[in-house]
């Protein structure tokens, strides 16, 4: 990914809950989301598939071009995955915006004018780029001259993705995304929590991260679509849409049985025993969906005379009697260690796993094996270090990534070489201030 | 987990219609997951019910004549032919179709699939082109990669169980499966990255999506602060580690969501809530402060939120720019105007359970509306009409493969 900076207003921001600056001292929470370039080096091992063929070839999207105008989360990640996959992501950046200060709100009404000053740059970026990809209020970026339509007339094959917190028109359109908003209007939040217990978030931003994969799918659907059109579109992808999209049965169950939905826990409304225990120092899941593994499950933990119950006997009978049940296994499980639940299990063909936390996930060496440590050089930074790709293709491996840039690290480069200004031309611009390059670049 | 003896022949649903035969995928389900692929997001690790088919077809109450919600939720658009891995020309049947189709999505356990005959490396071998997209658990190759993919263990086992739930509560699971659903969205994408390389290279793939890396490369921040600052993570409800206020409270009759971010929407907040004192604290003046405080701070404001209801607090806090929103149960979400305004209540009629009601597709396009939607398939409802036109099977050996129950029909079709 490459940062272009020019100054203008501070853009909307739909709101993630990880930080949004570019500076030398970035906070390693946006480290994450972007991506890398020095040679990656792998601990442990690449994960191959089948017999793939060795890496090194080009990514699927190697020759496309992405103007990033996006901000925070949903969009980051979305063009960061498309940069995974090979493509030239130019980040626009305000400068300034990698200040300590975080500017969370929507944008303030003197700095929309400023931003005019950088409009005609970003026409002339989207007239030679590929997929534009954006997360303004809707109106904004036409009231700006960037808009859809303005910008298909003189890129008809521009793919112009919109990501927004509700969606470009409706009753809802001009409130601003926030996944935690998003997340309790949607229903997630309801339905996420202990059964007795107030509603709860996610851990992590499921919300923004889902728009922001619908997204980089439906950019390629674009791209697909234009091979044989020769012409763009305008893509709506918002929180509310994604999140409510993602109810799936639990959407069904009330839209065709009126069932309301409730909080569960860990524990599933329809199979006993699949829930989280807590163990003597932590917790393990278990997902016992049949009879014969309920039975294993009893074995494991030496109370097999529950098996002998005749209220216990099938599924449907243990999910009517699941309080007495559950009680008794929670109990059990209890008494021992995780480490010692996970060893008694093994071979038993019953699913457990641990609750990891953080350092647990990565010191898990199936984590290690599916390359998601990467580590790579900061020209700041230094080492850093980033969750991996989550997809593996057998036609190229993830050696090629960039590191997130600096704020305004390829100014002069992306205006040299994707716009083939002068230098004249470029030493104008810098000194009158309308774009600015870091001194790393 | 049961073999899925049921395969769905499908078109993805948001694709721009095409003008010849257009891309076709073939998924092969092991449990549910495959199936999901095809329109919308899905994925597997199911646990197993014994049952025809795609085992949740099964999964209810409801049901909605013979079919379960669950099922009608995630598979429309698609075809389903009903066919017998077991039997040599079912095996057969599905190397045919695999030799005209663009894509096949598949999720069983790494191995067991090239053991039919149906692998990767054997199939391109007969179809160059073909882009084959595995999702499992864990992978297709590593020390667990033979260990069955379900939602709920893999979200444990990838950090987001243990971020999940009340500050000083246990861990929960997201209420939906966002670890599957993460997944699938994962998978399309890369469906459609493979198709546009084909573009240039003609050649096709083999993508490996599976539960556990969707989840952690989703850790996003949590994940670097940990793997650069050692930083562990915690619970935090609906709160904010770095943010006060920006979380839920209760009112007199449920729960209200506030994102108050800057020094600006605290002074708002406080307006609205008649709390005006709180803003001349110096303790309160910055968001900094606030986080060191947010103990007592957040107890003041969660006993003035009770006070009220949710509507009246939305209504009051109309017009002050401080983000808000209700934490809406099903009901509520499906009231709610822009969610009808943005497509996402999509009825159709169904064979035999009548009108049925799906959450509809989650992004929209300027070139063409989600109006050739087709409902969710009964099971092999369509086994004669694919190998009549996709594979231009005669009559005769149709009827054969039926007679052996290599395949089955549907009564209806």
């Amino acid at each position: 990914m490459r940062s272009l900076t020019l100054t203008g207003g501070k853009m909307s921001a739909p709101f993630g809950r990880s930080t949004r600056c570019l500076s030398a001292r970035s906070p390693v929470g946006l480290l994450s989301q972007l991506r890398r370039n020095h040679p990656v080096r792998c601990p442990l091992g690449e994960r191959r598939l089948s017999q793939a063929r060795p890496g090194g070839q080009r990514g699927p999207l190697e020759g496309l071009t992405v103007l990033d105008l996006t901000r925070v989360l949903a969009g980051p990640f979305a063009t960061m995955i498309l940069g995974d996959l090979g493509a030239q992501v130019i980040k626009v950046e305000r400068p300034g915006a990698g200040d300590d200060t975080r500017t969370w709100g929507p944008p303030f009404v003197g700095a929309e004018s400023a931003y005019f000053l950088s409009v005609n740059r970003n026409k002339k970026l989207a007239a030679v780029c590929d997929v534009l990809v954006e997360n303004f209020l809707p109106g904004k970026l036409p009231r700006l001259g960037l808009g859809y339509e303005q910008l298909c007339a003189v890129n008809p094959g521009l793919v112009y993705c919109s990501i927004s917190g509700y969606g470009q028109t409706g009753p809802r359109a001009q409130s601003p995304g926030y996944d935690s908003i998003a997340s309790a209007v949607s229903g997630m939040m309801h339905i996420t929590g202990s059964e007795d217990g107030e509603p709860v978030r996610p851990g992590v931003a499921m919300t923004d991260l889902a728009t922001g994969l619908y997204a980089h799918g439906a950019v390629m659907a674009a791209l697909l679509q234009r091979h044989k059109t020769g012409r763009g579109v305008h893509i709506d992808c918002n929180l509310l849409s994604s999140q409510v999209s993602c109810l799936t049965h639990i959407a069904a169950n009330y839209l065709n049985g009126g069932q309301e939905a409730r909080r569960w826990g860990t524990a599933h409304e329809s199979i006993v025993p699949y829930q989280g225990f807590s163990t003597k120092d932590g917790h393990l899941v278990v997902a016992a969906a049949t009879d014969q593994q309920f039975v294993r499950v009893c074995n494991v933990l030496k109370l097999n005379e529950l098996t002998n119950k005749p209220e216990y006997k099938s599924n449907k009978l243990r999910v009517q009697n699941r309080r007495e049940l559950l009680h008794t296994l929670s109990q059990r499980f209890l008494q021992e260690k995780t480490a010692d639940w996970l060893r008694e299990f093994e071979g038993s063909g019953v699913p457990v796993g641990p609750i990891n936390n953080i350092q647990e996930v990565f010191s898990d060496p199936q984590v290690k094996h599916n390359g998601l440590i990467q580590e790579m050089e900061h020209p700041t930074a230094g080492q850093i270090t980033v969750p991996g790709p989550a997809v593996r293709f057998s036609s190229f491996a993830h050696d090629k990534a960039t590191p997130p840039p600096l704020i305004g690290q390829h100014t002069v480069q992306v205006l040299r070489h994707t716009l083939s200004y002068s230098d004249d031309v470029i030493n104008a611009l810098l000194e009158s201030k309308a774009v600015t390059q870091n001194e790393v670049s």
